[in-house]
């Protein structure tokens, strides 16, 4: 393709071609060029279908404000849709494809819809779709999905990284235009600390699309000086391609940086770096956004914004059409008509909407105080038709309606922006995001002399107000360039439709629609016509909306308001969000020590929160995990089996009133627990439900190490700390986790004591010289530091062993060889899970958050002589029926068959439903040693019916099982092992 | 089973240098929290943002009325070591709570501001500061050691999720 719309100029580099691909056709641009700039250089007008009626649609912006040209960039995995072609740079290799089309862009099969239009009004799918309703799911939903729509995903993994980070400074300016340029001068200048933020990759803003001066110099080349004095400065930090996409609290900024989607290939760094700006101020000057009249068709490809047309003629060298008509209701539209003029570019018409114009334009058609109507040419402008009928051969028409500062991020903690007659425009209101000042335009300086002098004013005074007091330097200066309007906000005598948002094909008449069905509020505007959503979020089209509501209920503009502003600003990919955050860097992992040595072992793992938890040892032969667990269980229960129970949340409980501190956060006493001894607590929550247990050994009178479930370390931690900071701050007792510190190994079956003695250095194992519940403070190996508890989960004779976690590897090999002698097994949780079932112990299961003490028949644990956290509460009422739930066993009458946990209890011969539930079953196992399926459960009256044949209901499976009522304790009741 | 005895293994054994900056796991320093210490007579107390150093012992506030001495010591007797030197106060072993990454180099504090929350800046962050912190989802805490050193220190379990984090991080801006 040639570029036959290229005219001279620009902030391009012309000695170099980049090559890109536009449905499927190779082009040219070069180095400096938007996605945009090139099409239109290429001479492409049409770029993409809309959304509702597939109307053909041109590139309308020059800037993130973009509705129209959005573009699906890239190919396979990478596509990214539904990108602006206005903000997207021109990389060598580009693939972009329009858009929202079935068949060819040109010949769009679903432009049938437009002609269908009169009954597609705002509101359609909301009237035609209520019935019959179950059709919606199968067939409208889908076929209005199907229709409608932006860009496609890929359906593919991204295959792009992208990053988090976090920035620090004592101002963030936002927008490096001139306000943004000035501020940052003199707050840098001045010494703070400053990060300067655009979203474009070339620092200026306006300054780069204007012709205009800056202290003597072209705008653009003032820009480039004052960006290389800023970049030099050591204070200073500048990021371009980075948009501050939301103001959060406490001066907190989110900001989108798009590291590599301006090069070929990311070459394995992120794609993008999403920021967290933590600011002491923030200087928001963010620019002003033009905005459109409506008028007939005036979505045509061709239609385009005036500051657009002077950007693309200014800073890219390219002319959007050859023949130009202007329509402008204020100053800025004479601007565009001297600047392409100036370009040799032929001004077809001026049309004013004003009466009394002061401007004039040698040798070009202008007329006043009317409108257009109409515009011809349905895939590009061919020329416009002027109220009285008269029209006009272009091929380009540049509308400018006025400059809506970009008062977003003042929005985003609830703050409403104000009305200002004069420039015909929402301002910033007072209630702004803390530390937030704005400059320039987005205040309503709507010059820019008057934007340098405020940007620079707002820099020099923040700094100085953060105690920074070297010398600013002067504000840059430039003529004030004339700034007036006169609202007008659509043609009234179009006949045809008349678009007020283009991104969502929301027309003049759909709002008026809404105002005459009741829907006057502007939030309700938006939901009922879809105004201002989508990815602009109405950054041309919400005033003008607002602006006809306004017109259509007889308010003015500043009662009938704008919606709220929320984040993001401009779209940012979730992706990005995520950051790192993906497959297994989803979340860290916590790693036993023994894990390297488990993995050896060919261990299937487990998910125990964080933790990674071998689960079994499968051996060959094994044809599933119950042959593993069988084994683990059986070889520990007749011999001897090891289990990394580091997992357990350890803290070391110190001081002079570390006893009383346990006996007040335990139900069950523990001031005259004996050094060198250990005890299985209960802790309540402050209403009285259980919510942890686990054991505590005391090691001397002001040292005890408390272990806590899995699930609940940091949980009870954090309570343990609240409660001596805040409840009780005179004890003297202090903590901290060792969770981490042990490897902490369970050795448990009856030969676990002859393994033990051959582990342990110089300690009496005997059961009279160690008895159960024992513990000290020790020596393994020959040396090693360690603690011995002897402490059972799986009601067999066992102990536990700690030692230092970096000798963790080396424990878990030196214990397997030594037990090779009683042909040791390593056992996992499921196995440790099964023994504890078949023993009754409760875990997560039982401790539901909702079970009492009393529940689980630990009711006895609850001492009465003292108080503790719960104790009280535990007591009421409610909480100690007679025939309230208590922990039960459970047997199948047919022993063959196996239970369910989930399943719910029913009296024989009662209905199954809500009102005759009995309880249900919490746990449930197969037990190699009673060669049956057995489980718990709570039970209403549970310890009253052993013996009882109840009905364990199990819909979900479909299953209904007769189980007998037994202890809860399967095996070993009288726990003779433990204690042998 | 006199033949045997327990080797100590570092927890990540690493020693690698990303983009300038080297990582290295420091497996020979000691940790021994101390809490309820009015005084400590061999080293000034820290306060919550900056440590103190005496000799090879630095001193880093982590709680109320608790604080971290961190020192070259590689046997498993740490504790005992400081518990003989104190007046008063409460010891507990922390050396193997912990993994102990060093990362030291010119551009140390570009590779740090993808993952660390905190302000690094020389002249905020000056050399001695230490802070509590959050990294990639993992309690953290991180001391600055040197002109361009820091001590990052987190949970010993997830050592590799930590090392994997500050490794992306440096790799990311290399």
């Amino acid at each position: 393709m040639t570029q036959d719309f290229r005219i001279d100029g620009g902030l391009i580099d012309r000695s170099r071609r980049v090559r890109f691909t536009w449905n499927g056709v190779d082009m040219f641009g070069h180095p400096g060029d938007t996605l945009a700039s090139a099409l239109l250089a290429n001479g492409k007008r049409l770029v993409g279908r809309s959304f509702k009626y597939h109307r053909p649609r041109g590139i309308f912006s020059a800037g993130p404000e973009e509705p129209n040209a959005l573009t699906q960039v890239g190919r396979g995995a990478a596509q990214e849709p539904n990108t602006r072609a206005t903000v997207q740079e021109l990389y060598d290799g580009l693939y972009a494809t329009s858009q929202n089309h079935r068949g060819p862009l040109e010949f769009d099969l679903m432009s049938v819809t437009d002609l269908m239009a009169p009954f597609f009004g705002a509101g359609f799918y909301y009237k035609t779709f209520m019935w019959p309703a179950k059709l919606w799911e199968k067939l409208y939903e889908p076929a209005i999905r199907a229709s409608a729509g932006l860009g496609r995903l890929s359906g593919l993994p991204d295959p792009d990284s992208y990053d988090h980070g976090y920035l620090h400074c004592d101002i963030l300016i936002i927008g490096a235009g001139p306000a943004g340029l000035s501020a940052a001068l003199a707050a840098g200048r001045a010494g703070a600390r400053v990060i300067l933020a655009d979203e474009d990759f070339l620092f200026g803003g306006r300054l780069n699309a204007e012709t205009y001066e800056v202290d003597g110099h072209a705008g653009a080349t003032w820009a480039t000086t004052a960006t290389a004095e800023l970049a030099a400065m050591p204070n200073v930090r500048i990021m371009p391609r980075t948009t501050a996409y939301g103001a959060f609290d406490h001066g907190i900024y989110g900001a989108l940086e798009r590291k590599t989607d301006h090069l070929p290939e990311a070459r394995g760094k992120p794609r993008q770096v999403l920021w967290r700006i933590y600011s002491k101020r923030a200087i928001l000057a963010a620019g002003a956004t033009e905005r459109g009249i409506a008028f007939g068709n005036n979505d045509r490809p061709g239609v385009m914004l005036s500051g657009a047309v002077r950007a693309y003629a200014n800073r890219w060298g390219v002319a959007p059409g050859k023949k130009l008509a202007i329509l402008t209701n204020n100053d800025d539209g004479w601007r565009t008509a001297r600047d392409l003029k100036a370009k040799g570019v032929q001004i077809a018409t001026i049309v004013d909407t004003r009466s009394d114009v002061a401007h004039t334009l040698d040798q070009t058609d202008i007329r006043t105080g009317t409108a257009i109507a109409d515009v011809t040419g349905r895939k590009g402008v061919t020329g416009i038709v002027l109220e009285s009928g008269y029209r006009i051969e272009a091929d380009c028409l540049a509308v400018s309606g006025g400059w809506s500062p970009n008062v977003h991020l003042t929005c985003h903690q609830r703050g409403r922006p104000t009305w200002r007659d004069d420039i015909a425009a929402f301002v910033p209101g007072a209630d702004l995001p803390t530390g937030m000042t704005i400059a320039g335009a987005a205040n309503g300086a709507m010059t820019l002399a008057a934007a340098l002098h405020e940007g620079h004013t707002k820099g020099a005074e923040i700094a100085a107000d953060l105690g920074h007091s070297n010398a600013p330097g002067a504000p840059a200066k430039a003529e004030d360039e004339p700034f007036a309007i006169t609202p007008f906000w659509h043609v009234t005598k179009s006949t045809k439709r008349a678009w007020v948002d283009l991104q969502n094909d929301v027309t003049t008449k759909d709002i008026k629609l809404s105002q005459q069905e009741g829907f006057h509020s502007v939030e309700h505007l938006k939901r009922y016509t879809t105004l201002g959503m989508a990815t602009d979020q109405g950054k041309t089209s919400n005033v003008l909306g607002l602006a006809i509501m306004a017109e259509a209920t007889g308010k003015t503009i500043a009662e009938t308001g704008t919606t709220i502003f929320r984040p993001p600003y401009t779209p940012v990919p979730i992706g990005a969000f995520a950051g790192r955050a993906r497959g297994k860097d989803f979340r860290p992992f916590r790693l036993t020590p023994s894990h390297d040595w488990a993995t050896e072992q060919g261990a299937t793992f487990v998910e125990a929160g964080m933790w990674l938890r071998a689960q079994w040892f499968a051996r060959d032969g094994e044809k599933g995990w119950r042959d593993s667990v069988d084994r683990e269980v059986e070889m520990t229960r007749n011999g001897v089996g090891i289990c990394d129970v580091t997992t357990l949340g350890k803290i070391d409980v110190q001081g002079k009133d570390a006893a009383e501190f346990l006996n007040r956060v335990y139900a069950n006493p523990f001031l005259k627990l004996p050094v060198g001894k250990v005890r299985y607590g209960l802790m309540l929550r402050e209403d009285g439900i259980v919510y942890d247990d686990g054991t505590t050994a005391r090691l001397s009178e002001t040292h005890f190490v408390m272990t806590t479930t899995t699930a609940n370390a940091v949980l009870v931690f954090r309570n343990l700390e609240f409660a001596r900071q805040c409840l009780w701050p005179d004890l003297d007792v202090h903590l901290i986790s060792t969770t981490d510190g042990w490897a902490q190994f369970a050795v448990a079956g009856p030969k676990s004591r002859a393994l033990s003695s051959k582990v342990v250095d110089d300690l009496d194992l005997s059961n009279d010289g160690f008895p159960f519940m024992a513990c000290a403070e020790c020596t393994v190996f020959g040396g090693t530091p360690a603690r011995l508890f002897r402490i059972s989960f799986s009601g067999e004779l066992a102990y536990e062993i700690a030692v230092p976690a970096r000798f963790g590897d080396a424990m878990i090999r030196a214990l397997m060889q030594v037990g090779e002698e009683f042909d040791a097994v390593p056992y996992g949780t499921e196995a440790l899970s099964v023994m504890r079932i078949e023993k009754g112990h409760v875990a997560g299961n039982e401790l539901t958050g909702q079970t009492t003490a009393l529940m689980m028949g630990l009711d006895g644990m609850v001492s009465k002589k003292k108080d503790a956290i719960g104790t009280l509460m535990s007591r009421r009422e409610e909480m100690v029926r007679d025939d309230g739930m208590r922990l039960v066993g459970l047997r199948p009458v047919d022993r063959s068959v196996n239970l369910n946990a989930g399943a719910h209890f029913l009296t024989k011969g009662d209905p199954a439903d809500m009102a005759h539930d009995q309880g249900w079953m919490t746990s449930v196992a197969y037990s190699p040693e009673l060669k049956h399926s057995i489980g718990l459960g709570y039970l209403k009256r549970g310890t009253e019916r052993m013996g009882e044949i109840i009905h364990a209901y199990d819909p979900v499976r479909g299953k209904d099982t007769e189980v007998e009522v037994v202890s809860s304790h399967h095996i070993d009741p009288e726990g003779e092992r433990q204690r042998g | 089973m006199a033949s045997i005895r327990l080797q100590a293994k570092p927890v990540l054994d690493v020693n690698i240098e990303i983009g300038g900056v080297r990582i290295r796991e420091r497996d020979d320093l000691a940790l021994v929290s101390v809490a309820g210490a009015t005084s400590l007579d061999w080293l000034e107390m820290p306060t919550p943002t900056m440590s103190t150093e005496a000799g090879d012992m630095r001193a880093i506030s982590i709680a109320q009325d608790q604080v971290m001495l961190i020192f070259q010591h590689r046997t498993p007797d740490a504790e005992r070591v400081v518990r003989k030197r104190l007046n008063d106060g409460y010891t507990t072993d922390q050396t193997d709570v912990w993994v102990v990454l060093e990362v030291e180099g010119p551009y140390v504090r570009d590779g740090l501001e993808r993952i660390c929350p905190l302000d690094l800046h020389p002249e905020e962050f000056s050399i001695g500061s230490a802070a509590r912190t959050v990294m990639e989802h993992m309690g953290a805490m991180i001391v600055r050691t040197g002109t361009d050193r820091f001590l990052l220190l987190s949970a010993r379990s997830s050592a590799k999720s930590f090392l994997h984090a500050v490794e992306t991080s440096f790799k990311n801006v290399a």
